[in-house]
C-alpha cells in the first residue's frame, strides 16, 4: 500500500466523518424541538419530523462521496490502485469540500431548521416556509459535494 | 451556557403560546353580560388562566422544561422578598405566614421561617440573606412595619437589577430597570404625597440607571408637581403624565411595557428569553382575567373594561 493510497483513504475517511458529525449535531438539535412541541402537541410529528431529516442529508453527501471516492481509487472491488504521494494528496483535497462546508452547514441548517420548528409550533400553516429557510443553507452543502465529485473525477490515475 | 440548549423548550413554550387568550377570546369575555356567563366562557376557552395557581404551574414547568433556570430566577425575586416580608411579620407577631405566601418563588418556604426563627441567615438564598438580616433587626428595634417594609423592597430591586447584569441579553436588564423605575416612580410619589422624611425616602427608594436616586429623592421632597415635572423630562415622561391624570393608567403602563419586552423576546428561537417572555404574557394574561372578573362583579360598561385591559401577548 503506498502513501497516496493512504492519503486518499484518509480523505474519504474524512468526508464520511466530518460531514456525519455535522448531520448529528443537527439533527439531534431539530429534534430536541421537535420532542418540544410534540409533548405539548402530538399532532404536530409528521410536520416538525420533516424539519428534523433535513440537516441529515450531508451526513448522506458524504458517504456518497466516500463511496464514490473508494471506488475510483478500487478500493471497493479489491483493485486499489497504487497512487503517487501527490495523487493520494489530490484526493485528500477533493474530499475536503463536503468534508468542512457539510459539518458547518449540518450543523447551521440544524439551528435554522430548530427555529422552523418553532414556527410549526406557533403557526403550523407557515410549516412550509420553516423548511425552505432550513432548506436554503442544503444549496451550499449541494456546491460543495458537487466540486468533490468532480476533483474525484477529474484525478488521473 | 450554549442557547441552543434552550431548543427543546423554546419549542415547547411557542406550541404552548397557542393557548394563550387572543384578541377575540378577550373580546368574547368582554362581551359576557354577566359574571356567571363570563365564567363560563372562561372554562370554555380551556384555558387555566381562571385558576389562582396558574402562575406557580407555568413556572414550574417552564423550570422542568428549562436546562438552566438560574436567569429566570429573576422573575420571581419580587416574590421572594414578599415572602421574606410575609415570614418576619408573621414571626413578630406570631401568626402563621403560610396564608400570606405567594408562589412562585424561588425559596424553600419552610426553610425560610425555620431559618429567620433561627437566625440562621448564612443558610438563606443569598440574594435574601443580607435583605433578612437587616429588615429582622430594623423590625424589632423600630416596630416599624411600613419602614422595614420598604427597606425589604429597595433591596428586592437591588437584587434584581444586579441579577439582571449577570444575565446574557438584555431582556432581564430591560425587565429590571422598567420594574425598578415603575417602583421607585409609585414610591416617590406616595411619598411625596404623604409628605415622607427624607430618611424614609432614602431608605424605599432604590434608584437605577435612568433615574438616579438622589433626584428622585430631592424632587420628591419638593412635592409631586415637582416630582411629575422631573419626571416628564426623563426617558419615563409618557409615565409620568398617565401617573398625573390617574395611577390606574401608570400601572396600565408599566404592564404594558412588560409585553413590549417580552414581544422582543419571543422573536428568538434560541435562549431563555422565549421562556421569560411567555411567563411575563402568561401573567399579565392571568391579570387581564382578574380585571374582567371583577369589572363583571360590578357590571362595568364595555369601554371601562377595554380602556383596563392590558396589551396581549399574542
Amino acid at each position: 500500500m503506498t502513501n497516496g493510497l493512504v492519503l486518499a483513504i484518509l480523505g474519504a475517511a474524512l468526508a464520511a466523518l466530518l460531514a456525519g458529525i455535522g448531520s448529528a449535531k443537527g439533527v439531534g438539535l431539530v429534534g430536541e424541538a421537535a420532542a418540544g412541541v410534540v409533548s405539548v402537541d402530538p399532532s404536530k410529528f409528521s410536520k416538525v419530523l420533516i424539519l428534523q431529516l433535513l440537516p441529515g442529508t450531508q451526513g448522506l453527501y458524504g458517504l456518497l462521496t466516500a463511496i464514490l471516492m473508494l471506488s475510483r481509487i478500487g478500493v471497493i472491488g479489491g483493485n486499489a490502485a497504487q497512487l503517487t504521494t501527490a495523487q493520494g494528496w489530490m484526493f485528500f483535497v477533493a474530499a475536503l469540500p463536503i468534508a468542512v462546508v457539510g459539518l458547518i452547514s449540518a450543523i447551521f441548517q440544524g439551528r435554522t431548521a430548530a427555529a422552523g420548528v418553532g414556527i410549526t409550533a406557533k403557526k403550523p400553516e407557515h410549516n412550509g416556509k420553516g423548511i425552505i429557510m432550513a432548506a436554503m443553507v442544503e444549496t451550499y452543502a449541494i456546491l460543495a459535494l458537487l466540486i468533490s465529485i468532480l476533483l474525484i473525477y477529474n484525478i488521473a490515475i | 451556557m450554549s442557547t441552543t440548549k434552550y431548543a427543546n423548550a423554546v419549542a415547547a413554550v411557542k406550541a404552548m403560546e397557542n393557548n394563550l387568550l387572543t384578541r377575540a377570546d378577550i373580546d368574547q369575555l368582554i362581551n359576557t353580560r354577566t359574571r356567571a356567563e363570563f365564567i363560563s366562557a372562561l372554562a370554555a376557552k380551556n384555558t387555566a388562566a381562571g385558576e389562582g395557581s396558574s402562575l406557580a404551574e407555568v413556572w414550574d414547568m417552564l423550570r422542568a422544561y428549562a436546562p438552566d433556570s438560574e436567569e429566570l430566577k429573576l422573575l420571581a425575586y419580587r416574590n421572594d422578598f414578599h415572602n421574606l416580608k410575609a415570614a418576619l411579620k408573621a414571626m413578630i407577631s406570631d401568626h402563621d405566614p403560610k396564608q400570606y405566601f405567594i408562589r412562585p418563588t424561588n425559596l424553600d418556604l419552610e426553610a425560610l421561617v425555620d431559618l429567620l426563627k433561627t437566625k440562621e441567615y448564612e443558610y438563606l438564598p443569598e440574594h435574601i440573606r443580607s435583605t433578612a438580616a437587616e429588615a429582622y433587626e430594623l423590625l424589632t428595634r423600630t416596630l416599624d412595619g411600613q419602614l422595614s417594609d420598604s427597606l425589604i423592597d429597595a433591596a428586592c430591586l437591588r437584587e434584581m437589577q444586579k441579577k439582571a447584569h449577570k444575565c446574557s441579553g438584555d431582556m432581564m436588564k430591560q425587565y429590571a430597570q422598567l420594574i425598578t423605575a415603575a417602583a421607585d416612580i409609585k414610591t416617590a410619589f406616595r411619598c411625596a404625597l404623604m409628605g415622607k422624611t427624607k430618611n424614609f425616602l432614602g431608605t424605599a427608594v432604590c434608584g437605577s440607571e435612568k433615574l438616579e436616586k438622589d433626584d428622585l429623592v430631592r424632587e420628591a421632597l419638593a412635592g409631586t408637581e415637582s416630582l411629575l415635572a422631573y419626571l416628564e423630562n426623563t426617558e419615563y415622561s409618557e409615565a409620568a403624565k398617565l401617573l398625573r391624570e390617574s395611577p390606574a393608567k401608570f400601572e396600565k403602563w408599566c404592564d404594558d411595557v412588560i409585553i413590549d419586552i417580552a414581544e422582543e423576546a419571543r422573536m428568538l428561537s434560541f435562549g431563555y428569553e422565549p421562556l421569560a417572555a411567555y411567563y411575563l404574557a402568561k401573567e399579565s394574561e392571568i391579570k387581564n382575567v382578574r380585571i374582567l372578573s371583577v369589572c363583571k362583579e360590578f357590571g362595568a360598561d364595555r369601554d371601562t373594561i377595554t380602556e383596563r385591559m392590558r396589551k396581549l401577548y399574542v
